[in-house]
């Protein structure tokens, strides 16, 4: 058996490096294969590899400080005290390997596709997206929560509950390009990206004065989302390039991260915003919203369908992103028809599955597809997507073409009835708060239209299985 | 800077005369104090307590590694007690301790130090490194174990 460890422990002296140890003895011990990442007062050393990982089959925690186990969802894994490990760590590799891994979302008797290691742009995006969509959902629904509290005319209420909550939702809406731009440098250049990454995510928002500075005399507005992508790139390739040009004398390489990067990469990405980028972004921006504002009737049906098609055509790859991810680009204080359709499209290709694999069409789906199917129905009114990837992956010449056709229904439905969504994520358990979504009803005629057409697609064109 | 460096003939005894954690604690702490390597006993006492109440840092195995970061101290440094008749430390396997190993760091240490302490503490995991902890009776014994 191979495992992986981490240890650490406040001080990151002693015990740290002597759970270490311990674990590494009793493997060796005990005939298994152990790589152990020490998280110590020198940083962490022996770090684990993704290769390390893949190959993993338990995981093991010993610390007393918070570590990060995201990398390591989905395997078991046992989280003890630092002590632990050099009281027992015998004991402690044998729990290891005695826990079950978590459940898969889906049925692993289904196919499960492999997903590709995220790289370059691609990965520094999602970073990105992913530690905004926090700030889009607690503002979405803060916002919404105002307005059902204090009417549409909510700002003008002062000292109410209502005002504070729409005071609250749009100041952490604020942070939001902020946080995209900061954790997309981030990703790039680690640490030091996240200075510059803000500044310039603030700059593009206009949560800092550069509305003013740029107003006067070309542009007005902001150069929001996409603006914020482009600082946020901006920014992580800045700090790469400083780290690469500066050489600074041993002695005083400690002022780097401290004194030097900072100061350097926030004010060139201010004069190079200010300067030279913010203008034409802000036009492009500002003409994009007024496009997107004035997109009406069929128009606004392809847009929608479009999206659909983005949304089911590889279900949580690139393609499903993309499109995910200019929806919540698009959210704005009151909600986005764009994110609406995007929405009700990422939730249609695993409902239309569900409905033809456990109602429709039972005949032409495996017993251990039908379980898998009713884990669809639960993932597609929460808008996981994914939860369509193991029909898809078996048969994607039928389910991909008939889950796109079902979202591009969805979505050109949703545009046409203009429904604008103020969160990002949540499926159907968000809708039932007040002013999440405008005109629930039309919402759901285009969700269960999506579906059928979908399900009824899917069940005509698959074969019977002969079982 | 080499394992070893961490040490010094000043810095040990092979028999302490303390008979509670407390006492030994502050025994050690001398041992540091009369080498020059901290300036101020009670403020580096404080942190080596403090990391205790987290949990006691008697590993069992008669192995007790208290150790404090404080800028009360000049320089990284361990100083190393025996005490042969055994002291109740707390330990997690409730078994008295007798091997001490006060470790001092000052707040802004260089790598060099924590890697030395990293291997130092890996070390005592060894069950024959401890069995030899427990016979030597000289410094040159001592170090050797830990070139």
């Amino acid at each position: 058996m191979k495992l992986v460890a981490v240890t650490s422990c406040p001080t990151g002296i002693a015990h740290t490096y002597m759970a270490a140890e311990a674990l590494q003895m009793a493997a060796k011990e005990m005939g298994h294969e152990i790589k152990v990442e020490t998280q110590g007062s020198v940083g962490a050393e022996n770090v684990i590899t993704d290769q390390d990982l893949k190959e993993a089959d338990a995981v093991i925690i010993a610390a007393d400080t918070n570590v990060d186990t995201s990398r390591f969802v989905g395997k078991p894994m046992v989280e003890v005290s630092v002590k632990d490990a050099i009281k027992d760590a015998k004991g402690l590799i044998n729990k290891a390997l005695a826990v079950k891994p978590k459940e898969r979302k889906a049925d692993t008797k289904m196919p499960v596709v492999e997903k590709k290691e995220k790289t370059g742009v691609y990965k520094h995006l999602m970073t990105g997206v992913s530690f905004m969509i926090p700030f889009v959902v607690a503002g979405g629904l803060l916002i919404a929560l105002g307005f059902a509290f204090g009417g549409i005319y909510v700002f003008d209420c002062p000292g109410t509950v209502a005002e504070a909550l729409f005071v609250t939702g749009k100041g952490i809406f604020a942070l939001m390009l902020p946080v995209l731009s900061g954790y997309i440098a981030y990703s790039i250049a680690d640490r030091p990206g996240i200075a510059p990454g803000f500044i310039g995510g603030a700059l593009a928002s206009g949560s800092v004065f550069s509305g003013q500075f740029l107003a006067n005399p070309l542009a007005s507005g902001n150069s929001g989302f996409l603006g914020a992508l482009i600082t946020g790139f901006l920014a992580g390739y800045i700090v790469l390039g400083l780290k690469k040009v500066i050489k600074l004398p041993k002695t005083l390489e400690g002022l780097m991260p401290v004194l030097i990067l900072p100061f350097l990469s926030v004010g060139i990405m201010g004069l190079i915003y200010l300067f030279i980028l913010g203008r034409p972004l802000v036009a492009i921006n500002t003409a994009l919203l007024a496009w997107l504002k004035g997109l009406g009737g069929a128009n606004a049906a392809l847009l929608g369908a479009v999206l659909g098609c983005f949304m089911a055509f590889d279900m949580g790859g690139p393609f499903n992103k993309a499109a995910y991810v200019f929806g919540t680009g698009t959210i704005v204080a009151g909600g986005s028809p764009i994110m609406a359709a995007v929405m009700v499209a990422g939730m249609t290709p695993p409902l239309g599955i569900a409905l033809a694999s456990t109602v429709i069409a039972k005949n032409k789906f495996t017993e251990a597809e039908r379980e898998a199917g009713k884990a669809a129905w639960a993932l597609g009114v929460s808008f996981i997507t994914e939860g369509a990837i193991p029909f898809a992956a078996a048969d994607p010449l039928r389910v991909i073409p008939a889950s796109m056709a079902g979202s591009a229904v969805a979505g050109a439905l949703s545009m046409i009835f203009g429904r604008k969504l103020a969160v990002p994520h949540g499926g159907i358990w968000v809708l039932a708060i007040p002013n999440v979504v405008t005109n629930l009803g039309g919402y759901l005629i285009a969700l269960v239209a999506g579906t059928i057409v979908s399900a009824l697609i899917l069940s005509v064109i698959k074969k019977p299985v002969t079982e | 800077m080499t394992t070893k460096d961490m040490f010094s003939k000043n810095r040990i005894s092979f028999d302490l005369k303390a008979s509670n954690k407390d006492e030994v604690i502050k025994e050690l702490i001398q041992l540091l104090y009369d080498d020059g390597k901290i300036i101020d006993k009670e403020k580096f006492r404080e942190a080596v307590l403090k990391r205790e109440e987290e949990f006691s840092t008697g590993i069992g195995m008669g192995i007790a590694i208290p150790h404090g970061k404080s800028n009360a101290v000049k320089e990284a440094s361990i100083a190393f007690g025996r005490s042969n008749k055994g002291i109740d430390y707390e330990s997690m396997d409730d078994k008295p301790a007798n091997l001490f190993f006060l470790i001092a760091v000052p707040e802004e240490s260089s790598d060099v130090h924590l890697k030395a302490l990293s291997e130092i503490s890996r070390k005592l995991m060894h069950t024959e490194i401890r069995e030899k902890l427990f016979k030597v009776q000289s410094f040159e014994e001592f170090i050797k174990i830990f070139e």
